[in-house]
């Protein structure tokens, strides 16, 4: 067996045998070779369902939602987007700290989940690693009670904003053509949302279309502005993790979104990334002094 | 049988086009689904007959939008008016598969039911022509024969004109009025011939369903729910790709003094579904959000209408981005 995953199976067993939490979110295999998928266990029992493998890549923070009312610990397995997320939660005022007990495995870099579904189990070796993780900067933990393996070296240590660049070279009639075409696609499931960490508004106003701010009507231009607003509301707080991309039906480059946010963000209030300390305030949740204002 | 070759594809779809609007399954901005040909002529989109479109076509009869009638409040009257039928020509949709055809017949079910024929569904059923399709090259998803869905012939409450595929030819036989019509269209692009039921390639995944509604009607209140309902995070996605969730919500769109009466399609999966005016909620969480989806598709549509609400079309086993997986979900309950 893969020594991380027997790791993960030991520490779960430790922990649920003495007590210390009451439940274990992990991975087990799923359906098909490229689906790795959330699970919770509760008893030592249960640890052998844990895997670790190259589809690990649902971010697992989120479930911890879930739970926040409930007594006691769970634990859960971080990879290095997975901490940021659960930074994502606390800054927020999700989550309390200690009702968490995190167990660290540092990233190698998850396989698309999505190109190895159109190739066969023979084909794996040759399925690229998802879009995120192939210019991640944080695969080690940025915030755990205990470390699994040792820590590895990041893929990239600035940015790729090469395909912002591209987006920002269009014309404006390209660019509009363009965001048009990939929102038509939109059917308005609300995955991206569910799946983002930063979604984490108890009340969303696109689930309440009394409000009269977006109709219940799917058509492109209420679908650009469900996108519009949701990577807004997410802008300088989003920490790259991709699941709102990986979990899209429709294939709609969403975080191509959010990372023209995450530069511009950079360019206006300098360098911040979201999720990997939580004492400095999120750049468009405070403000300062000499802040830009040209609008002004 | 009319026995059309397969290079002759693009001469059938126009000739077809002539008199109908065709539908194909084709994929355009990284999105395979149900198209007009003529948009897929327009954008070149590649059209894709080699495996089940992530979208199913359940929206050519039921919209994921549809207004059903306008209205004007002016001096304080109010004014409804009937929309005009977004019908103009007869429509073909080639080919669905029988698993899509099941999934149309499930719809029948619900909104054809003698106690309400549904007026808007109604016109587009009869305005559109199925060409069902025997698939020969199941995918790794694919339970349709598990799900009772007959794999040689199609749903014929439903097809119009089964179509065979005998490799590097279709063999097209009309099952109803229409779909005489439709094939007397392409007639001349092929021959007359006999031909024999290609054989039914076996598929991976089979799942037993005897018993299963009986079964399940006990089971309302078994811990298999706390479990199975963990990974779910709510979304639309199983809903919305399923060719068989018919659950829609009807809403107004005000715009001033005049508005539309919509119906969107909904999701008993969205935490809102259920949201009572008062604020309370009887399906207040996941768990019994997923153990309604399980039960309205494996036991209540089965206890009113003899059929079951999945057609193992395998949507959902690869689109669901958790994998809430209802194959593992039925051999559970079986085991239990
Ligand atoms: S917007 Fe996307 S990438 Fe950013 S935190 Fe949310 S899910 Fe992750
Ligand atoms: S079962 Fe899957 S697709 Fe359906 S609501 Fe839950 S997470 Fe979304
Ligand atoms: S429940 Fe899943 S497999 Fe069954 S018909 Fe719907 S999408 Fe297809």
């Amino acid at each position: 067996m893969n020594p991380i995953a027997q790791e993960m199976q030991n520490i779960a067993k430790e922990l649920l045998t003495s007590g210390e939490v009451t439940a274990v979110i992990g991975w087990e295999k799923g359906t098909f070779w490229y689906q790795s998928t959330p699970v919770m266990i509760t008893s030592a029992e249960e640890a052998d369902k844990l895997i670790w493998d190259e589809f690990c890549q649902p971010n697992l923070s989120k479930y911890l939602l879930d739970y926040r009312l409930n007594e006691g610990k769970v634990a859960i397995f971080v990879k290095g987007c997975d901490a940021r997320a659960f930074n994502r939660l606390l800054q927020d005022n999700q989550i309390e700290r200690q009702k968490a007990y995190l167990i660290g495995i540092p990233c190698p870099g998850m396989k698309d989940h999505k190109q190895a579904a159109l190739v066969e189990e023979s084909a794996k070796d040759s399925v690229p690693l998802a879009k995120v993780c192939q210019s991640c900067r944080y695969p080690n933990p940025v915030v755990y009670d205990r470390l699994i393996g040792s820590e590895v070296t990041p893929r990239a240590t600035e940015p790729d904003f090469s395909d912002v660049m591209a987006l920002e070279a269009m014309t404006p009639d390209e660019r509009y053509a363009f965001w048009q075409e990939q929102h038509t696609k939109c059917i308005r499931c609300y995955a991206c949302r569910n799946a983002c960490p930063a979604c984490n508004c108890r009340n969303c106003i696109f689930s309440d279309s009394k409000s009269g701010w977006i109709s219940k009507d799917v058509n492109t231009s209420e679908n650009q502005f469900y996108a519009i607003t949701r990577a807004t509301h997410v802008a300088g707080r989003c920490v790259e993790c991709g699941q709102c991309e990986m979990v899209c039906p429709s294939n709609i480059p969403i975080m191509l979104m959010n990372k023209k946010y995450i530069k511009d963000i950079n360019d206006l209030f300098g360098k911040y990334d979201a999720g990997i300390d939580i004492d400095t305030p999120t750049p468009l949740g405070h403000y300062k002094l000499d802040d830009p204002e040209e609008f002004m | 049988m009319i026995v059309i070759d397969k290079n002759k594809l693009t001469d059938l779809l126009d000739a077809l086009n002539q008199s109908y609007q065709v539908i194909v399954p084709a994929k355009s901005a990284d999105l395979t689904q149900f198209m007009p040909y003529d948009a897929v002529k327009e954008k070149n989109a590649e059209i894709i007959l080699n495996e089940n479109t992530v979208l199913s076509p359940k929206w050519l009869f039921l919209p994921q939008s549809e207004g059903m009638y306008a209205f004007w409040a002016k001096n304080k009257k109010l004014e409804i008016v009937d929309l005009p039928s977004d019908l103009e020509k007869m429509r073909i949709v080639f080919p669905v598969r029988h698993c899509d055809v099941q999934g149309i017949a499930c719809l029948d079910k619900v909104f054809l039911d003698e106690r309400h024929v549904d007026g808007q569904y109604l016109e587009k059923r009869e305005k559109t022509v199925v060409m069902a399709l025997m698939c020969n090259n199941p995918k790794d998803s694919c339970f349709c024969a598990s799900m009772g869905v007959d794999r040689a012939h199609a749903n014929n409450t439903v097809a119009d004109v089964q179509v065979y595929d005998l490799g590097s030819e279709y063999a097209f036989e009309a099952l109803s009025d229409k779909g005489q019509q439709a094939v007397e269209a392409i007639k001349a692009l092929g021959s007359e011939k006999t031909v024999a039921v290609p054989e039914v390639k076996e598929q991976k995944i089979k799942v037993n369903i005897e018993g299963l509604p009986e079964k399940l009607s006990g089971m309302f209140y078994d811990s298999i729910w706390d479990s199975f309902m963990f990974k779910c995070i709510g979304c639309g996605t199983c809903a919305f790709i399923c060719p068989t969730c018919y659950c829609f919500d009807i809403n107004n769109k005000i715009r001033g003094e005049e508005g539309v009466k919509l119906r969107t399609w909904d999701s008993c999966m969205f935490d809102e579904y259920m949201l009572m005016a008062g604020g309370h909620n009887p399906r207040p969480g996941k768990k019994e959000r997923v153990r309604n989806r399980f039960l309205h598709k494996l036991e209540y549509f089965y206890e009113n209408y003899q059929m079951m609400l999945c057609t193992g079309c395998g949507r959902c086993l690869r689109k669901c981005p958790m994998n809430v997986d209802i194959v593992k979900f039925i051999n559970q309950a079986n085991a239990k």
